[in-house]
């Protein structure tokens, strides 16, 4: 499957998981996306530790430096995966998984050629030597225990936005 | 909180049941809801079929080699930074929890679903000790509150209505009543964030473990199995032997198998994949990770004639299929497992002598066996556990004796005829002495019997 | 073609106008049918409730009964699973025994499989009227696989509309000894059945298994309601 189709797939199916789905190429898309996903003054959680994350940071006044005080996430994950439309956080690199879990609205950017086609294609990289923490997320989090009827967001997030960000073009970090 | 088994006195729980209309109601719109929804996620699946087989065969090939499996998951986990207990039995298990904790002062527990913990009455135990436990998956917060079991291993409060849920939690919370469940649901996400933020320790269960890896898989909607994972400095997990599986790369089956199975869904919210505590440079993970890997009569079922019931994943389509279980729902089965995966493993983990009228809680309509994801041969087990009633001596003696009098009867043309022939002369006499309920139901014997019109 | 007919114990003793019926229908696409003498039940009340020495007692008379090479036919499908998918394991440590289960089981029909299968009696059609609908029952279609078969024969019934019960392939409750020994689960899924008959607006609903059929009508029996219940053979039998 082409970059293109892998991307259209994933955004398809984050979406059928009540995700919001999007699609920027560069970092003006990317950040007028953000502008409007994340609500202005929200406190947001942004790591601000790969290029992506760097360029968007700046757009958020009101950053905090614990996740658990956040409305917000902003941040990049690892991957995602097109037959599920899930996304793949993991722990490498100091990470905080749980960024994606406390706040209620969690918001993944993820560059298309870190999309994996299949689950078996996912596991595959992180079968060997796995990190201590590897989360696939489908969606914001749900329950149906109550007479089986669909109630989105319980413990984790109930809004979760999936921006794919298309290659080929560079990101220059944001001004400071 | 778990009260005594009460499978001895399942057909009169069962008659319980079926007189209790709401409960009626909820089972059918429960077991209607999965049947279709399974169906609806399966449709669009190619290959199904060549799927069951792959991950049956997988199972299978867990089972031949168990203990082999246990130990590389052992020295995997370890290796990963996790601290690992096999426990015996029940009782085993549940000081190997209450001591970790206390030693290290642990008050407040925050716990994800696991029915292994319910096995082994895991919250009694920790809670006579003076710890406060608090479930935080929504079905098994409800049940906490109003003091029941689940009565189903995917949705513990099946059996409630909204209503029943609005009220409780209005005044065992204190909450104006609302009986919407988004409504509900928000107020246990308020109540409960407390508890995760403050908690000393996380207790899971696990839906699989990787034997090559050392790691714990988990597979939850709601968000609360990846807090109680990883917020609170100490993550507890227990799991059962058999959820072992060889490698991470052998899970893509699974994880198309076992949300389609259980919920319908292509995908849960989360599958989260623990390998060990939080290690220098990490910013994710418990500081401490205790796995109590439990057997409680395992490796006793795996050396006998119904160990396939052990290539079970827990997924619950078994039960929603079941016309029993839609019948009379979870409860009225008297243990931790319902349904035809229920019925054998109760059987099975507490004993014949203290579970046989489960056995027969099935018409082996075989619907089970249709949708089991894994291939477990359910009908056949129960034909076997049958079998072992009736050698093992629990079969009701009026019973046992008719059916030796069948016996004779069904190899010998002339006793047969002349069993035909009294019961129908004294039909009226034996529909007195077979009851209404059964001989009621049944027309008069013919006149004429077919073998004497017969070519 | 010759075959043996294994009128079963229920249609023996409560529903000889199937076992008449079934006479009828294999006569009529040219079946010489021999009834060999002595048969009796096929053990699967036995087998089912776990009582295996019993259920061999039963077996082994069956298998000394049908002897031979023609098919058997049976209007019944539990019991025509009985004997393909159980009578050879029953007899697992006794070869010779084994074998001829293994014989058995080899040419072993139940009724509606056989008239579509071998006779093609669907292709031929049969005079019907009414509106009838069809339960399934569950060892019919799950164990020997027979689904489409009844389904092919109803629709080759001319004047009949055929409406399917609403919500497919579900337990009747009858269960063999289940109906005996679990009575209050077994009338309310006999009740479930007979309101989904009841939807469908027939005035007729068959089967191919005598145990379900008289569970069914227990309870439509319960309820006062007019609608017929009948084996299929009954209904394929009458017109012609």
């Amino acid at each position: 499957m082409s970059g293109p189709d892998l991307a259209a797939r994933f955004l398809e199916n984050a979406a059928a998981a009540a995700a919001g789905a999007h699609s920027v190429s560069g970092t003006g898309d990317l950040l007028a996306a953000l502008g409007r996903i994340v609500p202005t003054g929200s406190p947001v959680y942004c790591p601000g530790l790969t290029e992506l994350e760097k360029a968007a940071a700046p757009l958020f006044p009101n950053r905090v430096a614990d996740c658990a005080a956040a409305e917000v996430t902003v941040e990049e994950v690892f991957g995602a995966i097109a037959e599920t439309g899930t996304l793949v956080c993991v722990s490498e690199g100091g990470r905080a998984v749980q960024a994606g879990l406390l706040p209620a609205h969690h918001v993944a950017i993820v560059r298309r050629d870190r999309i994996f086609a299949t689950l078996d294609g996912l596991l595959a990289v992180v079968a060997a030597v796995p990190p201590t923490n590897v989360t696939l997320v489908t969606g914001p989090s749900r329950t149906a225990d109550i007479e089986l009827t669909l109630a989105i967001g319980v413990h984790g997030p109930e809004r979760l936005d999936v921006i794919v960000v298309q290659p080929g073009v560079t990101f220059p970090y944001a001004r400071p | 909180m778990s009260d005594a088994q009460t499978s001895l006195s399942f057909r009169s729980n069962a008659v319980q049941a079926i007189g209790n209309a709401q409960l009626r109601a909820a089972m059918r719109h429960a077991t209607d809801t999965f049947g279709a929804k399974r169906a609806d996620a399966f449709a669009p699946v190619a290959d199904v079929e060549a799927m069951r087989d792959r991950a049956s065969a997988i199972r299978e090939e867990v089972l031949n080699n168990l203990p082999r499996y246990v130990d590389q998951f052992v020295a995997s986990a370890t290796r990963a930074g996790a601290t690992v207990h096999r426990a015996k039995d029940a009782a085993v298990a549940r000081e190997i929890i209450r001591k970790l904790l206390a030693d290290r002062g642990a008050r407040r527990i925050v716990k994800g679903k696991s029915m292994v913990s319910e096995e082994v009455d895991l919250n009694a135990h920790l809670e006579a000790s003076g710890m406060e436990v608090v479930e935080t998956d929504l079905g098994e917060y409800i049940i906490q509150l109003e003091r029941e079991t689940p009565s189903h291993i995917i949705v513990p409060a099946i059996h409630k209505n909204r209503q029943q849920v609005g009220k409780l939690f209005s005044e065992r919370l204190g909450v104006p009543y609302s009986d919407d469940p988004q409504v509900l649901t928000r107020i246990a996400r308020q109540v409960l964030r407390e508890k995760f933020l403050s908690a000393d320790a996380g207790i899971s269960g696990a839906n699989f473990a990787a034997a090559d890896t050392g790691s714990l898989v988990l597979f939850t909607n709601e968000g609360n199995g990846r807090m109680v994972t990883t917020v609170p400095p100490l993550h507890v997990a227990i799991l059962s032997i058999e959820k072992m599986i060889p490698s991470l790369a052998d899970f893509p089956d699974f994880i198309r198998l076992l949300p389609r199975s259980a919920t319908g869904q292509t995908m849960t919210s989360y599958v989260s994949v623990i390998t060990g505590p939080r290690k220098p440079g990490d910013a994710t993970g418990a500081k401490e990770l205790h796995i109590v890997l439990l057997d409680n009569g395992r490796t006793e079922i795996l050396g006998g004639e119904s160990r396939d019931i052990l290539k079970c994943i827990r997924c619950g389509a078994c039960m929603n299929v079941c016309p029993v279980y839609r019948t009379v729902g979870g409860h009225a089965y008297g243990w931790t497992y319902p349904g035809p995966m229920g019925l054998i493993l109760t059987t099975l983990l507490t004993g014949m002598a203290k579970s046989h009228p489960v056995v027969d809680a099935s018409t082996l309509c075989g619907a089970c066996v249709d949708v089991c994801p894994v291939r477990v041969p359910l009908v056949d087990i129960i034909l076997q556990l049958r079998h072992r009633k009736v050698r093992e001596g629990f079969s009701d003696p009026k019973e046992k004796a008719g059916m030796a009098l069948f016996g004779k009867a069904a190899a010998s043309p002339a006793l047969f005829a002349l069993g035909q022939r009294l019961a129908g002369w004294f039909w009226p006499v034996v529909r007195v002495l077979g009851g209404k309920d059964v001989a009621g139901r049944m027309p008069a014997p013919a006149k004429t019997p077919f073998h004497r019109k017969a070519p | 073609m010759r075959a043996q007919l294994f009128g079963t114990c229920l249609v023996d003793s409560f529903f000889p106008e199937v076992g008449e019926a079934t006479v009828k229908l294999l006569r009529r696409f040219g079946v010489t049918v021999t009834f060999p003498k002595g048969q009796t039940c096929c053990g699967q009340p036995a087998y089912n409730a776990g009582y295996q020495a019993e259920a061999r007692s039963a077996a082994g008379h069956f298998l000394s009964v049908f002897r031979g090479e023609d098919p058997i036919v049976t209007p019944s499908g539990s019991c025509a699973a009985m004997v393909k998918h159980h009578y050879p394991a029953l007899f697992r440590d006794d070869p010779k025994m084994r074998a001829a289960a293994e014989n058995a089981a080899g040419r072993v029909f139940e009724l509606s499989q056989f008239l579509v299968q071998v006779l093609r009696a669907h292709e031929k059609g049969f005079p019907g009227k009414g509106k009838v609908t069809y339960h399934s029952s569950c060892h019919l279609t799950r164990s020997l696989g027979v689904r489409e078969e009844p389904l092919l024969l109803l629709r080759s019934l001319r004047g009949a509309e055929f409406v399917p019960l609403p919500d497919g392939i579900r337990c009747c409750g009858f269960g063999g000894m289940f109906m005996a020994k679990l009575p209050e689960i077994s009338c309310a899924l006999a009740e479930e059945r007979a309101d989904s008959v009841v939807a469908t607006g027939a005035d007729t609903v068959t089967g191919c298994d005598a145990g379900c059929l008289m569970n069914i009508s227990d309870a439509m029996k319960k309820r006062g309601s007019p609608v017929r219940v009948a084996h299929l053979a009954s209904l394929l039998a009458e017109g012609i």
